[in-house]
């Protein structure tokens, strides 16, 4: 018996393995240096990606049988990618007002614009899908 | 048991007990919601034998690059505050040893300490909204799978994350552990958890050596001290406190959202401890070390020639044991002062180095006082070396003994060494300077 509608489970399952291979590659691409500048290199934040991606996949397979296990990994990988995603955020708000206080000579949205930021938009319809199938949930 | 089973014969029983209470609580207990709950779901991720470590060395990087990036500007301000302050009342005041006192030994002395105010209240707040949402349990019962295998007990690794904030509380929270040999060993080694005093030093040195990085090399001296404690523990274990820990048997909180009102009152309990110091032992030992700084008055110049006070002299006679580190005078007496509050250490370069606290990290770099390997060396001594006398005085309280807290300081002065040596011989193997 499955915990929940498998077609809903393929949904999630397949949009979570797409987010996984995404946070990996790029992560992994971070800890081996970055590629210019819209993937700057940075060996902690890369971790934090594969770690992201590592949660990700391993709620892939059960998604896929409609077990809620499968679902709690995604749901690990939404507030993973939302802490990395607001984090990020924080600091590029912090650079502009290191900007605006004249401490740093040049502010650019697109250069603080880190891939965990736009990681974490296109995490969003997937946190959606899963608030959806999870309304019932207490904490 | 341990033969069938192949677990500890202890930790089997805890598990059966509660396999037994949750079948009665499951027969007994009816419940309105679902079948699972977020915490269920959430502790399949977090407790995961593969992912949750990785999780908590994720989350804590987080903590240390929100502490250090976010809190930036908010230091600029508190820079430019006291720069203001120490240059008007250098000009307002006549006297000018007393517009000495004013400007460089509490506006330039103090004021380099409380500029570190927003990241310990950044840090402070971040591990709030940990413990809060009922993080920080699951991180102890993660990390117990680690200390239990290496024959410790879980339960020290909640005073471990206690002394994050301060080693002092953290050494009290140890009475919660019944059996003496386990207590003994985590008092032992908490001191190498680094307390918040720390975090000014790392910052400091850390931001004016590491730039971007800079998050990332906090961090490290965070891992490193936990890394250092757990190796300690094991060598005390199979030492000084031979036997098996006890079991440890932790009840999780539900995971709850954390409310801003209660994060940002927890940040202020723990933070306020910061402030009192400064109003208090950080004030003391910064007029002193003013008064070792500028006189004699008439051989320093009114401070002008600080080669010429009595800190220098002091620093110059202890340093050739600090040479082979590449470290000077100023450091030898910023680590020499560190003892009473580790803050300290970040007012003697704001008193030593005579420059505004805006400037102090620029100035450790071009007045050539560490190159990034000396400073990450000089940065792990803090982190392990004597701590404070505060915490020394905790330790003998608790030990009830002299003999305590003067084997930690022994043991980690020896370790600071070892450690910091190790860092220096193999980074210039590396081809670091």
């Amino acid at each position: 018996m499955t915990d929940f509608d498998i077609g809903k489970g393929k949904t999630i399952g397949i949009y979570a393995a797409v987010l996984g291979v995404l946070y990996l590659a790029i992560g992994v691409i971070e800890v081996f240096g970055g590629a210019g500048d819209a993937i700057p290199g940075d060996l902690f934040g890369g971790f934090a990606l594969v770690v992201i991606a590592a949660t990700f996949l391993n709620g892939v397979k059960r998604s896929f049988d409609g077990e809620h296990i499968g679902l709690s990994f995604i749901i690990g990988g939404l507030f993973l990618a939302a802490v990395f995603g607001i984090l990020y955020l924080l600091l590029m708000g912090a650079n502009g007002l290191m900007f605006l206080l004249g401490e740093a000579e040049e502010f650019s949205v697109l250069a603080d614009f880190r891939p965990a930021i736009w990681l974490f938009i296109l995490v969003l319809p997937l946190a959606y899908l899963a608030r959806e199938m999870t309304k019932e949930v207490t904490w | 048991m341990r033969d069938v089973f192949g677990e500890d014969p202890e930790v089997i029983l805890a598990e059966r007990r509660y396999d037994a209470i949750a079948k009665i609580m499951e027969s007994a207990v009816r419940k309105k919601e679902s079948k699972w709950t977020f915490t269920d779901m959430l502790d399949h991720v977090f407790l995961h034998k593969a992912l949750g470590i990785p999780i908590f060395l994720t989350l804590l990087w987080a903590v240390f690059q929100f502490t250090f990036a976010f809190s930036e500007p908010f230091m600029v301000m508190v820079e430019r505050f006291f720069g203001w302050l120490g240059g008007f009342a250098a000009e307002g005041i006549a006297n000018p040893q007393l517009a000495s006192f004013v400007a460089d030994g509490i506006c330039g002395g103090l004021g380099s300490v409380l500029v570190f105010v927003p990241p310990i209240f950044m840090l402070f707040l971040a591990l709030a909204i940990l413990e809060d949402s009922g993080y920080l349990s699951r991180a102890a019962f993660v990390m117990d799978r680690v200390m239990y295998r290496l024959g410790l007990h879980g339960r020290s690794f909640i005073p471990m994350i206690s002394g994050f904030g301060c080693n002092i509380p953290a050494i009290m929270a140890t009475r919660s552990i019944e059996n003496e040999k386990d207590r003994m060993i985590t008092i032992l080694v908490n001191p190498l958890i680094s307390c918040g005093a720390r975090l000014p030093v790392y910052v400091l040195v850390g931001g004016a050596l590491f730039g971007a990085a800079a998050g990332s090399a906090v961090f490290a001296m965070y891992v490193l001290g936990i890394a250092l404690a757990i190796l300690m523990a094991l060598i005390f274990r199979r030492t000084l406190f031979k036997g098996k820990p006890a079991p440890f048997v932790l009840e999780l909180p539900r995971y709850m959202m954390p409310k801003a009102k209660t994060a940002l009152l927890h940040m202020w309990e723990r933070g306020k401890e910061f402030l009192k110091r400064a109003g208090t032992i950080i004030f003391v030992v910064v007029i002193l070390l003013w008064f070792l700084s500028v006189y004699p008055w008439a051989a320093t110049n009114g401070g002008e020639i600080i080669e010429n006070s009595y800190v220098a002299g002091l620093g110059k006679t202890i340093q050739p044991i600090f040479a082979p580190f590449g470290w000077d005078w100023t450091t030898t007496v910023a680590i020499i002062f560190g003892f009473l509050a580790k803050e300290v250490v970040v007012a003697t370069y704001g008193l030593l180095l005579g420059v505004g606290e805006e400037s102090v990290g620029d100035a450790l770099v071009s007045m050539g006082i560490f190159t990034p390997l000396t400073g990450f060396a000089f940065m792990a001594f803090v982190l392990i070396y004597v701590p404070c006398v505060a915490t020394i005085g905790a330790i003998w309280r608790e030990t009830n003994s002299w003999k305590w807290p003067v084997f930690t300081m022994v043991y980690l002065t020896v370790l600071a060494f070892i450690v910091s040596g190790l860092i220096i011989g193999i980074g210039r193997l590396l081809g670091f300077t």
